[in-house]
C-alpha cells in the first residue's frame, strides 16, 4: 500500500496541496478532474431543475409503488407498512437497549442520530416532493413518527422486559412476514388479490424478500453437503452449484416460466410470480452456498472435536458451535449475494412480471410521458442505490456487533 | 484446596475405567498408527503417556473418547464397550472429558457460556443451576473474574484453565489431556500443571499425554512409553525415570533429558 | 470393528444408531427421494410433451426460421434454418463478450490502480465510481445507456464527430467516416444497440474488476512498496514493475469469475435490442414452442463459454504463479 499523506495536523490548505498537487502530473490530473466534475455536476443540476419534467414520477407514484393493486384494498398495504414500521422501530430500539454483556450500552450512537435525521427528512420531504395528497403526506409522517417513538421507548425500557419474553422477540419478524403475505394476497376473511395485480416496488420487495429468506437456509444445507464425507451428498451439491453458476439467470427464469408447466401433472403449475420467486431462491442458494463454504473452511477442525468430546451430537454441534462461527466469516459475502438478489429482481421485467422496471416501462410507453426516460431511470437508480447501500451499511454494522473481540478502547 | 467437590463418589461395579486390548489402527493410506496397543486404567489413577513424536500416543488417547476409530481390538471405557452404537458413543463421551493442546474454546461464546453449553444441551440441566456450578469451577481454577469475558481476551494459560473447567462442568468420570501445555508460553505452563495436580489429588482419573517430566514424577501413578504405535513400557515414575527396563525407554529418556 | 477376544457377543445394533450403517442408509434414502422426484418430473414432462405433439427432438432446427435478426456478423436471411439463426445469435454474443472482456479489463485495471494514486481526488473518484456502479442493477444501467444516451445521439450532420470516431443515432462509425446523402459510412460500423450493450457491460464489469485489482494489489506486502521506493523507483514504476506482477497471483482467479459473469450478463442484451444468443433462442422458443430443447441449447452453450473462459484463465494462472521451490 502506498504511504498515505501525513494526517490532519496540518491546515486544510496544506492538506489539499499534498493530496491534489503533490507533483506536476498530479496537479494536471487534479485540474482536469475538478473542471470536468464541476461541469458535469452543474450540467446535471441544470437539467434536473430546468429541463427535466418530474411530473411523470409524481403522477405515477402509486403505480410505481404498488402496481395495479386494487384501490379498495390498499388499506391492507397501509396496515402492513404501519406494522412493519412498528416492528422496525421496536427491533432497532431493543438492539440498542439490550447490549451485549461485555460492552457498554450506547443508546444513541452517532449513526443512529444520523439515521434519525435522515428518516425525518425523508418522511417530510419525500411525500411532499412527490406531490401526494395532504392526507397521504400526513400518513407518512405519522408512520415515521410511530417508528421513531417505538425506537425511543424500546431503547429506554428494554431492560425491564423479563428474560423469558426476550427469547420470543425474534419471532416477531417471521410472524409479521406471514401476516404480511396474508394481507397482500388475501385469506382469513380478506378478499383475494390475485398475484397478477401485484406490481411495482411491492412486487420487487416481495420477490426479493422471499428469495433472500429461503436461499439462506438452502445455501447453508448445500454448503454442508458440499463439505460432507458422504460421496452422494457431496457430488450432488457440487453438481447443483456448478450447474447454477454456469447458467445466466435469465435462462433459468425462462426455464421456470415456460417449462415448469410441463414438469407438473395436468395444468397444475404455480402462479408466474411464485415460479420466478422459486427460481430466484434456487439461483441465489448456490452462490450463498459458496460463501458459507468458505466460512465453514475457516472454522478450525478442533472446534468440532471439542464439541463432540463434550458429548454434543452432530446436529447440536453444528448449530451451536460450527455454524455461528462460519456464518460470521461468511457474512460479508452472503449479504453481497442478498444485494445482488435485490438487483436481480429487475430481470423479472424481461419475463413479463410487473416489477419496478416493468412498471417504469409501461409508464414511459404512455403517450403522455413519452421521452421522459431519463427522469424515470434516474429516480429508479437513486432508489436502488439507496436500498443497496443501506443493506451494505447494515451488513457492516452487523459484522461489528457480532465480533466477539471488540477493541479495548471502543 | 480441592477443585471437584464430588470427591467421594461411590465406586461403581467397575474399578477399571479404561481397558484397551490389542488396538490396531490403519489410516486409509495404509500407514499403521497403532499396533496392538494395550492399557488398563483404574479409578483414581493418573497415567502419563510419553513417547517420541509420531509414536501414536495422541491417536491412542483419542480412541478413548471415540475421536479416532480403530479396525481391530477391544476397548471398554467406564464399563461401556466401544462399538458402532451411536448411543454408546454418546454415553461414553459424556463421561470422558478432553483437554486439547490448542484449547479449542468456542470463541463466539463467553467463558461462562463455554462452560454451560454442554450441560444444558446434553444433560438437560437448568441453566441457572449450571451457571452457578460453572462460576464455582472458574473460581477454583483461579479465574472466577473472567466469567463474562470472551476467550480471545484471555491469555493462553487462562484459556487452558477455562478448557479444563469446561470439561469438569460435565462432571466426567475420566479426564484425558492431549499435550495440554505444549502450546503455552513457558511462564504459563506452571499455572495449568498446578490445576492438573490439584485435580489428581481430588481423585480424578486422568490420562495425560505430555512431555513434562517433573509433572509425571510428582503426580503420575504410572508412566507409559509408546513408540511406533505400541505400548513398550509401563512403570511407576520412580522406576520409569531412574531404571527403565526397555532399551527404547532409555533412548527416549536420554533424548529429552 | 471386528469382534474382540472378549467372550460375550454384543447384541446387534439397531440401524439408526449404527455409526457404520447410518451414513450409507442416509445416502440411499436421499438418493431414493431424488430419484423418485426426478422420475416423477420426467414422466410428467414426457406425457405433457407428447400430448402437445412436442416430443424431444432436434430435427426442427432445419426448418426455416422465418424471423429477421436486426444485425448479424454471420450472413443470415429469414429463410435460413433455425440453427443458422442460433449460430448468428451466438456469434453476436461472442462479439460483444470479447470486446467487453477487453474493455472491462482495461477500465478495471485503470480504476483499480487509481486507488493507489498519490492524487487524493483521483483515489476518491475511483472509489466513488465503484460504489456507484455496484449498487445499481445492471439491467437498469443497460436501459439507461440505450434509451437515455445512445438513442438520444444526434443524427446525420449533427452527429458527434471525434477524430476516427463518429457517434450518431444511426450507429457508431470507426475509421474514416464520410457523410453520403445524409447517411454515414465507414470501414467499421457498429449499431447503437451494440454500443449501448458494450458500454453498459464494460462500465459495470469494470467496477468489479477494479475491486479485484485493488484487492490483489492490497494483498502485496507493504514491504515490497517500501523496498522499491528506497531503491529510487517512482510510484507508477513501483506499481507496474514490482507490485502488479505479484498482485496478479491474486487477481487472476478473481478475473476468472468476473469474466464468466460478463459472459452471462451479456444475455441481458434483449433490453438493448441487440440480438444476442439468448434473444434469438427465446424468439425461437416462442415461435416453435420447443422450449425444452431451446433451454438445453441455451444452458449448453453458456456452459461451454464458461468452460472456455475458465480454461483460458487457468492457463494464465499457471503463467502468473510465482516460481517457488
Amino acid at each position: 500500500m502506498p504511504l498515505p499523506p501525513v494526517p490532519s495536523r496540518r491546515s486544510l490548505a496544506r492538506r489539499l496541496q499534498a493530496e491534489l498537487f503533490a507533483s506536476p502530473l498530479d496537479g494536471l490530473i487534479s485540474i482536469v478532474l475538478i473542471t470536468s466534475s464541476v461541469a458535469a455536476v452543474l450540467g446535471l443540476l441544470h437539467w434536473a431543475t430546468r429541463q427535466a419534467r418530474w411530473a411523470v414520477i409524481q403522477a405515477n407514484s402509486t403505480l410505481f409503488a404498488i402496481g395495479r393493486y386494487p384501490e379498495s384494498q390498499q388499506w391492507r398495504l397501509w396496515l402492513l407498512i404501519t406494522l412493519l414500521a412498528a416492528a422496525a422501530g421496536l427491533s432497532w430500539g431493543l438492539l440498542r437497549g439490550l447490549p451485549q454483556p461485555d460492552r457498554p450500552a450506547q443508546r444513541w450512537p452517532q449513526n443512529d442520530r444520523l439515521a434519525l435525521l435522515l428518516l425525518s427528512a425523508m418522511a417530510v420531504l419525500g411525500p411532499f416532493s412527490l406531490k401526494l395528497s395532504v392526507a397521504i403526506q400526513l400518513r407518512w409522517v405519522l408512520i415515521t413518527a410511530l417508528l421513531l417513538l417505538l425506537r425511543w421507548a424500546a431503547g429506554r425500557w428494554a431492560q425491564r422486559i423479563p428474560g423469558r419474553w426476550q427469547r420470543w422477540l425474534p419471532l416477531l419478524w417471521p410472524v409479521l412476514y406471514l401476516l404480511g403475505m396474508v394481507l397482500i394476497s388475501g385469506g382469513l376473511g380478506l378478499i383475494q388479490v390475485p398475484s397478477s395485480e401485484w406490481g411495482g416496488l411491492l412486487l420487487t420487495l416481495l420477490e426479493a424478500s422471499f428469495a433472500i429468506l429461503l436461499c439462506f437456509p438452502l445455501g447453508i444445507l448445500l454448503a454442508l453437503g458440499r463439505r460432507s464425507d458422504l460421496p452422494l451428498l457431496r457430488w450432488g451439491s457440487v453438481l447443483y452449484i456448478e450447474f447454477i453458476r454456469g447458467a445466466p439467470l435469465i435462462t433459468l427464469l425462462f426455464l421456470g416460466q415456460n417449462i415448469l408447466g410441463f414438469l407438473l401433472p395436468g395444468g397444475l403449475a404455480p402462479e408466474r410470480v411464485w415460479r420466478a420467486a422459486w427460481v430466484l431462491t434456487l439461483f441465489a442458494a448456490a452462490y450463498v452456498a459458496e460463501a458459507v463454504r468458505s466460512g465453514l473452511a475457516a472454522v478450525p477442525r478442533g472446534q468440532m472435536e471439542a464439541a463432540r468430546s463434550l458429548g454434543l451430537p452432530l446436529p447440536l454441534a453444528l448449530i451451536h458451535v460450527v455454524l455461528p462461527q462460519a456464518l460470521r466469516v461468511a457474512l460479508p459475502a452472503t449479504v453481497g449475494q442478498f444485494i445482488t438478489l435485490l438487483q436481480d429482481t429487475t430481470l423479472l421485467s424481461l419475463i413479463g412480471l410487473s416489477d419496478l422496471l416493468f412498471v417504469a416501462g409501461t409508464v414511459m410507453a404512455n403517450p403522455q410521458y413519452l421521452g421522459h426516460n431519463a427522469e424515470v431511470y434516474l429516480t429508479l437508480a437513486v432508489l436502488f442505490w439507496c436500498c443497496c447501500a443501506a443493506l451494505g451499511l447494515g451488513s457492516r454494522a452487523l459484522e461489528r456487533r457480532l465480533d466477539p473481540n471488540p477493541l479495548p478502547s471502543s | 484446596m480441592s477443585i471437584d467437590p464430588r470427591l467421594s463418589k461411590p465406586a461403581g461395579d467397575e474399578a477399571v475405567m479404561i481397558e484397551a486390548r490389542g488396538i490396531n489402527k490403519w489410516y486409509p493410506n495404509g500407514y499403521q498408527a497403532l499396533r496392538g496397543a494395550e492399557l488398563t486404567v483404574r479409578r483414581g489413577e493418573v497415567v502419563v503417556i510419553m513417547g517420541p513424536s509420531g509414536s501414536g500416543k495422541s491417536t491412542f488417547l483419542r480412541t478413548f473418547n471415540a475421536l479416532e476409530d480403530f479396525q481391530e481390538g477391544s476397548l471398554k471405557v467406564g464399563g461401556l464397550t466401544l462399538s458402532n452404537d451411536l448411543r454408546q458413543i454418546d454415553a461414553i463421551r459424556r463421561e470422558v472429558g478432553m483437554v486439547f493442546q490448542q484449547f479449542n474454546l468456542f470463541p463466539h461464546l463467553s467463558v461462562l457460556e463455554n462452560l454451560t453449553l454442554a450441560p444444558v444441551l446434553v444433560r438437560g440441566r437448568q441453566r441457572a443451576q449450571v451457571e452457578e456450578q460453572a462460576r464455582r469451577l472458574l473460581e477454583r481454577v483461579g479465574i472466577g473474574e473472567q466469567a463474562d469475558k470472551y476467550p480471545g481476551q484471555l491469555s493462553g494459560g487462562q484459556q487452558q484453565r477455562v478448557a479444563i473447567a469446561r470439561s469438569l462442568c460435565m462432571e466426567p468420570e475420566i479426564l484425558l489431556f492431549d499435550e495440554p501445555t505444549s502450546a503455552l508460553d513457558p511462564e504459563m505452563v506452571r499455572e495449568v500443571l498446578e490445576v492438573m495436580q490439584t485435580l489428581a489429588a481430588d481423585g480424578m482419573t486422568m490420562v495425560v499425554v505430555t512431555h513434562e517430566v517433573r509433572f509425571a514424577r510428582q503426580v503420575a501413578d504410572r508412566v507409559v512409553l509408546m513408540a511406533e504405535g505400541q505400548v513398550l513400557e509401563e512403570a511407576p515414575p520412580e522406576r520409569f525415570f531412574t531404571n527403565p527396563s526397555h532399551e527404547r525407554t532409555r533412548q527416549f529418556l536420554s533424548q529429552i533429558a | 470393528m471386528s469382534a474382540s477376544p472378549l467372550p460375550a457377543a454384543a447384541p446387534p445394533i439397531p440401524w439408526w444408531r449404527n455409526r457404520r450403517l447410518l451414513p450409507w442408509l442416509l445416502q440411499a434414502g436421499v438418493g431414493l427421494i431424488v430419484l423418485v422426484l426426478v422420475a416423477f418430473l420426467v414422466s410428467n414432462l414426457v406425457r405433457n410433451l407428447t400430448a402437445a405433439g412436442l416430443l424431444l427432438s432436434f430435427g426442427w432446427l432445419d426448418n426455416p426460421a422465418g424471423f429477421p435478426i436486426a444485425e448479424t456478423a454471420l450472413p443470415y436471411e429469414p429463410s435460413m434454418p433455425y440453427w443458422r439463426a442460433l449460430a448468428a445469435g451466438l456469434v453476436n454474443t461472442l462479439r460483444v463478450v470479447l470486446a467487453g472482456l477487453v474493455g472491462a479489463t482495461l477500465l478495471g485495471v485503470l480504476a483499480g490502480s487509481a486507488a493507489f494514486s498519490s492524487n487524493g481526488l483521483l483515489r476518491r473518484l475511483a472509489r466513488g465510481y465503484v460504489e456507484l456502479i455496484r449498487n445499481i442493477p445492471l439491467l437498469l444501467q443497460l436501459v439507461f445507456w440505450y434509451f437515455v444516451v445512445f438513442l438520444a445521439l444526434p443524427n446525420g450532420s449533427a452527429a458527434i464527430q471525434l477524430p476516427g470516431l463518429v457517434l450518431a443515432k444511426s450507429g457508431l462509425y470507426l475509421g474514416a467516416a464520410q457523410l453520403v446523402n445524409g447517411v454515414w459510412q465507414a470501414p467499421i460500423s457498429l449499431s447503437v444497440e451494440f454500443g449501448a450493450l458494450l458500454t453498459g457491460l464494460v462500465v459495470y464489469t469494470g467496477a468489479f474488476i477494479a475491486e479485484v485489482v485493488r484487492g490483489g494489489v492490497a494483498s502485496v506486502p507493504r514491504g515490497q512498496w517500501e523496498a522499491a521506493r528506497s531503491l529510487g523507483l517512482s510510484q507508477p514504476q513501483t506499481l507496474v514493475r514490482i507490485v502488479l506482477p505479484q498482485a496478479l497471483r491474486v487477481i487472476v482467479p478473481g478475473l476468472n469469475s468476473q469474466f464468466i459473469s460478463l459472459a452471462k450478463n451479456s444475455s441481458l442484451a434483449v433490453a438493448c435490442g441487440y440480438p444476442d444468443f439468448y434473444s434469438v433462442a427465446s424468439t425461437t422458443g416462442n415461435q416453435t414452442g420447443r422450449d425444452v430443447e431451446v433451454v438445453v441449447i441455451l444452458l449448453g452453450a453458456y456452459l461451454v463459454i464458461d468452460l472456455l473462459i475458465s480454461a483460458l484463465m487457468n492457463g494464465v494462472n499457471r503463467l502468473v504463479q510465482l516460481k517457488e521451490r
